[in-house]
């Protein structure tokens, strides 16, 4: 069995490929502009410039543009395109999509490996998570002391929804982007996702939501908020088209990324890998992603529906018109809680995975830890409605919402006693993954537990809409999602690069983001308590030590990311060597070589056993 | 993990970059169907979320407006600019009903629309009963112009669909009630399946005549019929609930 690199020593380049060997990036970007362009334009010559939408139509209609030209110019239109006319791919054609012998060329391509997918998705949750970190610092920056100025209010207000949509995007895809492309197909024993063309342009679609996203910050005016609020959304610039496009396109994305993982793993296992065998994280995945399938077409409609108001003078969400403001908080809130799951899942199908390698024992309940995050999968589609306690929806439903969000806590808690059990009385190895998964469980205590206050209605009525709530998420999203993303990227960094994740410097970048966070929202926590309500650039003095202290705490989380980001560039190229099972796991991923090669297996395996049945030869000596 | 590398060459394949390794039809076929029915799976939630709004906003009825708004009816944009800018300014504007969309228009749709997915199903059981592409291709075309007509007649609801006028402070606009609105992304996604349709019609027809569909080669057929058959059933669906549920009385 040859690596990717060997193989591209002795082997001749690909002859296919057409009109895909001069699309990349580069054509992608200038696809979008120019078409964006020819948007705008046309929007200009052909639209009543007297109208009231004028500005929406032309914004709409470049952000069409710019969609479609980054398609076109990457090579996402070339498949349907060559099927229409029944012109299918000829293996060469297939080979050069996979980027054989394109050395680091084919990670600015239209690329259909699924693990340079995964690299690029890396890449992607980076760039997602760098942006909305500046945002955070910049609001923060702003809070450090009451009537700063930092910035004026309006830019502050777009910083919120900006930072906010970025980071649920980048943590969307932090576990499942990365993971789920580059190791879950070879955990199968699987030679590649089920529709590799189908995984690339889930890649680009993400990437160009992203650039519709960012773009927010250029225009601006997007001053509600990342769940962007009806009617206000109605009523913002032209910030807030780009926005809801941004969702929709990015909804495209993660639908196809969700097919594709699910087909993968239920159609493309090798012989033996029955469901009882699926390394957890599999499971995990597949869960998720079924989660998103299910979630996400809501986010898209009421995005749409908002464009409609905006564009069209509809009333999904005008009074005057029939429409309401409660349908948009519906729809979000009905993709809006499963989201924080489809987040959540992945990165704790991981942390079981972490714990048990790291434990050198099987994973606890197994069955029990598939049941509690089905359960969990299946308990977050009843519960959206919490979000609006305040809002005077439906008061008579807050009982039952109230008790099923409760419920929540019982498959929660399984998680903990999941990652509990695996590692009692195990050879607990302490390396990089590990510290980061004791970081999540601490964190995620915290998260949860001020979830069950939250959930509580007279508790809810007293303190929704105060930091309180900021902080509660910021433990799911921060402290535990994100702990638990770099937990997996410590931990499979070895399989993508042959190189340890370093590990003083990760350990360095722990305690700077593992403190960081305590000292973040505790003091956010107590803010909240005492009233501070969220989204305002400034505040009353009482709030002044807190706020403080907060930021404080923000700087040394951004020092951490910073100096996990240093660990990462440099390890890459000078990390010490790990070898193909630096972890002594029993998992397919680590038992092809490193870096696996194109088509993962020379020869695919018949499973026997299941991956976390450690042998004493393999246990750490 | 334990494994046995020396057992089994190749029983799966590859689905993709195919480096020498073939899949059965089958197994590929099996693969896309799932995939088919999770797209489907996902239009069934988008389906579920539009019937949603519709319902939703009949329900709450908000100030009585599902089907009015104050405004004015049957105005030009310029008849307002010269009201503006006369003395007299604006007239006070009235309460406007809106009635409900033409259901038979609907219904045709609907229909020409099931007529579609009528003919692939057929075209893909005789494809596979006489494994003759060239009439495949011919029945292809064909449900491509019924779905043409249904694109056609369906921008012809969505040009249906009443508008008032509304002045607010110094400009004028357009709007449309609470049960036009959801007519139109109803008609509107619609339309946009239509259009899917039309894209796989011309497809299976091309592909046909060239011989990449042909007697022993019909999943892909088959594939389309499934998501063709699903367009249609939510077609009907839909229209049977916006025009039976729309009035409040």
């Amino acid at each position: 069995m040859t690596s990717t690199l060997e193989h591209a020593a002795h082997t001749s380049a690909p002859e296919g490929g057409g009109l895909a060997r001069r699309q990349n990036f580069l054509t992608a970007m200038i696809g979008g502009v120019v078409f964006a362009w020819l948007g705008w334009f046309l929007a200009h010559h052909f639209l009543d410039s007297s109208s009231r939408n004028f500005s929406d139509l032309v914004t709409t209609s470049l952000t069409i543009g710019w969609i479609f030209g980054f398609w076109l110019g990457i090579g996402a239109l070339n498949g349907p395109g060559r099927w229409l006319i029944g012109a299918d791919h000829t293996r060469a054609d297939d080979l050069y999509y996979a980027g054989e012998n394109q050395g680091r060329a084919r990670y600015w391509k239209y690329c259909t490996d699924h693990k340079v997918v995964g690299v690029q998705y890396i890449v992607m949750t980076a760039v997602l998570l760098g942006a909305g970190g500046i945002l955070a610092m910049a609001i923060r920056t702003e809070l450090i002391v009451p009537g700063n100025h930092f910035v004026n209010q309006q830019v502050y207000n777009g910083f919120v929804a900006v930072h906010g949509m970025l980071m649920i995007l980048a943590l969307i895809v932090a576990v499942a982007g990365p993971w789920a492309n580059f190791v879950v197909p070879i955990m199968c024993g699987a030679r590649d996702m089920a529709f590799p063309r189908l995984n690339a342009l889930s890649l680009w679609t993400l990437v160009g939501a992203a650039g519709l996203l960012l773009s927010v910050l250029a225009v601006g005016s997007l001053t509600m908020g990342w769940v962007v609020l009806a009617p206000i959304a109605d009523q913002a610039g032209v910030g807030m088209d780009f926005f809801a496009m941004s969702i929709i396109v990015f909804t495209v994305s993660t639908t196809v990324a969700g097919v594709n993982t699910i087909c993968t793993v239920m159609t493309m296992r090798t012989k033996g890998m029955t469901l009882a065998r699926l390394p957890i994280f599999v499971w995990a995945s597949v869960i998720a992603a079924a989660l998103g399938l299910y979630a996400f077409p809501y986010f898209s409609l009421v995005e749409a529906q908002t464009l409609l108001d905006r564009n069209f003078n509809t009333s999904f969400f005008v009074a005057g018109g029939g429409g309401t403001g409660w349908l948009q908080a519906n729809l979000f809130w009905l993709m809006g809680h499963p989201e924080v799951y489809v987040i959540l899942l992945p990165a704790v199908g991981a942390l079981f995975e972490i714990a048990s390698v790291m434990s050198r024992k099987p994973v606890f309940s197994y069955r029990t830890a598939i049941a509690g995050m089905t359960g969990l999968a299946g308990l977050s589609i009843l519960v959206w409605a919490h979000h609006m306690f305040t809002t005077g929806w439906a008061p008579t439903l807050g009982g039952p919402f109230m008790l099923t969000t409760e419920l929540i806590s019982i498959p929660t808690g399984l998680f903990f006693l999941v990652i509990i059990g695996t590692m009692w009385r195990g050879n607990v190895w302490m390396k990089l993954p590990t510290i980061w998964l004791f970081g999540f469980i601490f964190n995620f205590i915290i998260a949860g537990i001020t979830g069950i206050y939250l959930s509580d209605i007279p508790i809810d009525n007293q303190l929704h809409g105060t930091m309180f709530v900021t902080a509660h998420f910021h433990y799911v999203f921060v402290g535990s999602v994100l702990f638990g993303a770099i937990a997996a990227l410590a931990f499979w960094y070895p399989k993508v690069t042959g190189r340890f994740l370093d590990e003083t410097m990760g350990r360095i970048s722990f305690w700077l983001a593992f403190i960081g966070v305590q000292v973040t929202f505790l003091a956010m926590f107590v803010s909240g308590l005492r009233g501070m309500p969220r989204r305002y650039s400034s505040y009353s003095l009482i709030f002044e030590h807190t706020n403080f202290i907060t930021t404080i705490g923000a700087y040394m989380i951004m020092a951490g990311m910073l100096v996990l980001l240093g660990a990462v560039v440099r390890s890459w190229s000078h990390g010490e060597p790990a070898g193909p099972n630096p972890w002594h796991a029993n998992s397919l991923e680590w038992l092809v070589p490193t870096p696996p090669p194109l088509e993962n297996f020379d020869v695919l395996p018949v499973i026997t056993e299941d991956p976390y049945n450690y042998r004493e030869e393999l246990v750490r000596s | 993990m334990s494994i046995d590398t020396h057992a089994e060459h190749d029983a799966q394949g590859h689905g993709g970059h195919d480096g020498g390794h073939h899949e059965p039809p089958e197994v590929v076929d099996a693969r896309q169907r799932m995939a088919i029915w999770l797209f489907i799976g996902g239009d069934i939630i988008t389906m579920s979320a539009l019937l949603f709004t519709y319902l939703y906003l009949r329900g709450v009825n908000t100030g009585g407006h599902w089907m009015s708004m104050v405004g004015y009816q049957g105005h030009s944009y310029a008849w307002f600019e010269n009201a503006l800018n006369s003395s007299a300014g604006l007239p006070s504007p009235t309460l406007i009903h809106v009635g409900t969309l033409s259901a038979g228009l609907n219904w045709f749709v609907t229909a020409l629309t099931v007529v579609s997915a009528a003919i692939v199903w057929a075209a893909e059981k005789s494809l596979r009963a006489t494994k003759n592409a060239k009439n495949y291709s011919a029945l292809s075309w064909l449900a491509v112009l019924v779905t043409v007509v249904a694109i056609f007649f369906t921008i012809k609801q969505l040009h249906n669909i009443p508008s008032i006028f509304v002045a607010q402070n110094d400009s004028q606009t357009m709007s449309y009630t609470a049960y036009d609105s959801t007519m139109m992304v109803i008609i509107g996604s619609g339309m946009i399946h239509l259009f899917l349709l039309a894209f796989l019609g011309v497809g299976l027809a091309i592909r046909s005549a060239r011989g990449a569909i042909n007697g022993t080669k019909w999943f892909q057929a088959r594939l389309v019929r499934l998501f063709w058959v699903w367009v249609a059933v939510s077609a009907v669906i839909i229209s049977a609930v916006t025009t039976t549920i729309n009035t409040i009385h």
